[in-house]
């Protein structure tokens, strides 16, 4: 069985459709990249995995959890496909008033009920793997904005999800802060983390992503290997994007 | 001001003449008094008790003559049909002997004796009797007997409202004497202690005399002229006396012994009184600011909740409350609890009521700025909690309000410090917190600029420490703030 399964989504903000029939899958221990132009739904999507936006019609399915939007899911439905995923935010959404340490056991904790020793534990072996063990007691506002992103892919890694969902997580950086993030985010897919990304980042994409879903009006209109939709695209609008995109470099 | 004082103590009184003076087992002297006539009957500021010259000489005389009193508080337009109907057996309330009285009533030896005097600014040597206001200006209360006596003594008159102003225009140079009755004068010379004025001479020899009143035959007027002599021969009276009028009042003559009266330095003044304001202050003012304020932030967050609820009813419910807090003044609401809530069976002590007006207002603004506070967490945050699995309420508690927290320190802090100030309505619901303190002392002792500039400092020294603390808050809670 394949991780993620989605199928037929469909999304309007008031008139305006925004995903018109998305489907894909994903195997396990991939990393599925989300290229296209702006507004054209991939953060919409993305969002629709963890139920932070409702899907009007479709069905998410992730491992063991399916929900079907068709109707109205319940918020214990929602919940459940929920906890099944991790999100790191473009703007990395820290908690500020936090340290480090406890943002990142904050959703074990809590949420999760594991004991808080184990948490800390788990935690510092995370901080260790992407490189800030010595900020454990820092706040947020104390870091850089590469170490803040890279406490925020600790903090979605510890709550132990089945998907880690990426939203441009490198956007909101300063250019030479992107490698040390985009460093940590490929040793995970190294270490067989399941991952969907959104990213304007099309070499990393090239490198990193097993497969490539090319969005663009809110549909899929290319998908494949990464090798070959950016490597070979077959779309126009694929090409046209990618000219766009690698140009501006 | 005198009218202003007395409505005070009507309002202090109310209760008191509300409920009906209980029926003692053993037979008792019912003393009527007014209790609203400093300096002779009225309550003491600082303790409530009542007190003043006739209230001290009635017990002195109920304990000479054995006794127990019982003080039933009459105004002075019910005071003789009460003690002809037997609701009181004496009257101590400065009654004046007139030969109708003496015909109708059982009138005691004297123990007030008044006279005319007149009164000049300190050292003004032109003005050394009743001749020498011819043609010169005095300041009396038109309605009084005494503007007419310095009418026809040739003056002409100032009206005023009473012996304060009248002495405050004759210290100030704007008019040239006072022609009034010596006893006004000497309370007022006593308890402001004032030296910019003094008695120069009498009007004339007539003196004004007063005793108690019993019923015609009654037995036990007997007793109270047998104490009462017993009292001047034992310098008893002439202490009372002396302690509100710095002079004999129980003699004929006593009355123009001005000069050896204490000076009381409005430095004196305040400092007796700066401590019963402080005592006010930590017994009342600091705990009903502290009590109101937390259970206002309480309801506030609640409120604050509920506007933001996507549940129609809640937040219109929330929205109403808020609308009329903030679209009523805090003295009608204070009203309402107190005086209006009792209409519907709902009654309150002072404390309580205004903790409840208090708490309610501070509900009505801080639900606002909590409001606010909450939406200016970003959404992010929101969403974060959201995606590690946090509950809407783990989110609120844990991650939305400490962020709204912080931002509503600095706003919450000028409720709090408004609150601080108002409780100074608290007065009006009869409450004795600092400012009522100071109202009293001032309405004793005419000190108004001192005293008030006095409880002025109070609440400016609770600001300030308040607001070093909110500095300090705000430090701490924005230690993650780092630019
Ligand atoms: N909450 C919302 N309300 C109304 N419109 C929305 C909302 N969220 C997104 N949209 C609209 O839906 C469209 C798709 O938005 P989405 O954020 O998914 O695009 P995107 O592909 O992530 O774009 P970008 O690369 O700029 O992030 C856009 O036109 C956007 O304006
Ligand atoms: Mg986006």
């Amino acid at each position: 069985m394949t991780r993620i399964e989605v199928t037929g989504l469909y999304k309007a903000f008031g008139l305006q459709q925004v995903l018109r029939g998305v489907d894909f899958e994903a195997a396990q221990g991939t990393c599925t990249a989300l290229l296209g132009p702006s507004g054209s739904g991939k953060t919409t999507v993305l969002r629709s995995l963890n139920t932070l936006e409702i899907p009007d019609q479709g069905v998410v399915r992730i491992e063991d959890v399916s929900v079907d939007f068709t109707t109205m899911p319940s918020r214990k439905e929602r919940d459940r496909l929920r906890a099944q995923s991790a999100m790191v935010f473009q703007a990395h959404n820290l908690f500020p008033h936090r340290t480090v340490l406890e943002n990142i056991i904050e959703g074990p904790v809590i949420a999760q009920k594991r004991p808080r020793e184990e948490a800390v534990a788990d935690a510092k072996v995370l901080l260790e793997q992407v490189g800030i063990s010595d900020k454990l007691d820092a706040y947020p506002a104390q870091l850089s904005g590469g170490q803040q992103q890279r406490v925020g892919i600790a903090r979605a890694l510890a709550l132990k999800p089945r998907v880690v969902l990426f939203d441009e997580p490198t956007s909101a950086l300063d250019p030479e802060l992107v490698g040390e993030v985009l460093a940590v985010i490929r040793d995970l897919a190294g270490q067989g983390w399941t991952m969907v990304i959104v990213t304007h980042e099309v070499r990393f994409a090239q490198q990193v992503a097993d497969q490539v879903l090319f969005l663009d009006g809110g549909v899929i209109v290319e998908r494949g290997p990464s090798a070959q939709v950016i490597g070979d695209p077959q779309e126009a609008r694929t090409r046209q994007f990618l000219a766009r995109i690698l140009d501006q470099v | 001001m005198r009218s202003l004082v007395l409505l005070l103590q009507l309002f202090l009184l109310a209760p008191l003449l509300a409920s009906p003076a209980q029926a003692a087992e053993q037979p008792v002297v019912r003393v009527g008094t007014e209790g609203t006539y400093p300096p002779f009957s009225f309550h003491d500021s600082k303790t409530g008790q009542l007190t003043g010259y006739d209230v001290d000489v009635i017990k002195a005389i109920g304990q000479k003559a054995g006794w127990r009193l019982e003080f039933v508080e009459t105004q002075w337009d019910a005071i003789f049909p009460a003690l002809e109907s037997k609701r009181l057996d004496v009257i101590a309330n400065q009654v004046a002997i007139t030969d109708a009285r003496k015909a109708k009533y059982g009138l005691s030896a004297t123990y007030t004796y008044s006279r005319g005097v007149v009164v000049r600014r300190k050292g003004d040597e032109r003005i050394k009797s009743l001749a020498d206001i011819k043609g010169k200006t005095t300041a009396q209360s038109s309605t009084s007997s005494w503007a007419k006596v310095a009418r026809d003594a040739g003056a002409n008159i100032e009206a005023v409202e009473g012996v304060t102003q009248a002495a405050a225009l004759l210290a100030e140079g704007r008019v040239d004497a006072i022609v009034n009755d010596n006893i006004a004068i000497l309370d007022y010379l006593s308890s402001t202690g004032s030296d910019k004025v003094e008695i120069v001479g009498t009007v004339d020899d007539k003196i004004g005399e007063q005793a108690l009143a019993f019923r015609k035959d009654d037995p036990l007027l007997a007793q109270a002229n047998q104490a009462i002599t017993e009292l001047k021969a034992d310098g008893t009276l002439r202490g009372i006396s002396e302690r509100y009028f710095k002079a004999d009042v129980s003699v004929p003559d006593g009355g123009d012994v001005s000069s050896q009266r204490g000076h009381r330095s409005i430095w004196a003044i305040v400092g007796e009184t700066a401590w019963p304001m402080f005592l006010a202050l930590l017994k009342v003012t600091i705990p009903l600011t502290a009590l109101s304020f937390a259970i206002g932030l309480l309801l506030a967050l609640f409120v604050a909740l509920a506007r933001i609820s996507p549940v129609r009813a809640l937040s219109g419910l929330a929205r109403a409350f808020i609308s009329i807090i903030r679209g009523t003044p805090l003295l009608l609401q204070l009203f309402i609890v107190f005086y209006g809530l009792p209409q519907i069976g709902l009654k309150f002590d002072s404390f309580t009521a205004a903790t409840i007006a208090f708490s309610l207002n501070v509900a009505g603004y801080a639900a606002e700025v909590i409001r606010s506070a909450i939406l200016a967490v970003p959404r992010g945050q929101f969403e974060a909690a959201a995606t590690v699995g946090l509950s809407p309420a783990q989110a609120y508690r844990r991650i939305i309000l400490p962020q709204a927290g912080r931002i509503a320190v600095p706003p919450l802090s000028n409720t709090l410090l408004s609150l601080v100030k108002d409780t100074s309505l608290g007065s009006v619901v009869l409450l004795t917190e600092m400012f009522r303190v100071s109202q009293l002392a001032a309405a004793e002792s005419n000190e108004f600029l001192a005293l008030y500039s006095f409880a002025g400092l109070y609440y400016w020294l609770i600001c300030v420490g308040l607001s070093a603390i909110q500095k300090r808050t705000e430090a701490r809670l924005s230690r993650y703030v780092i630019a």
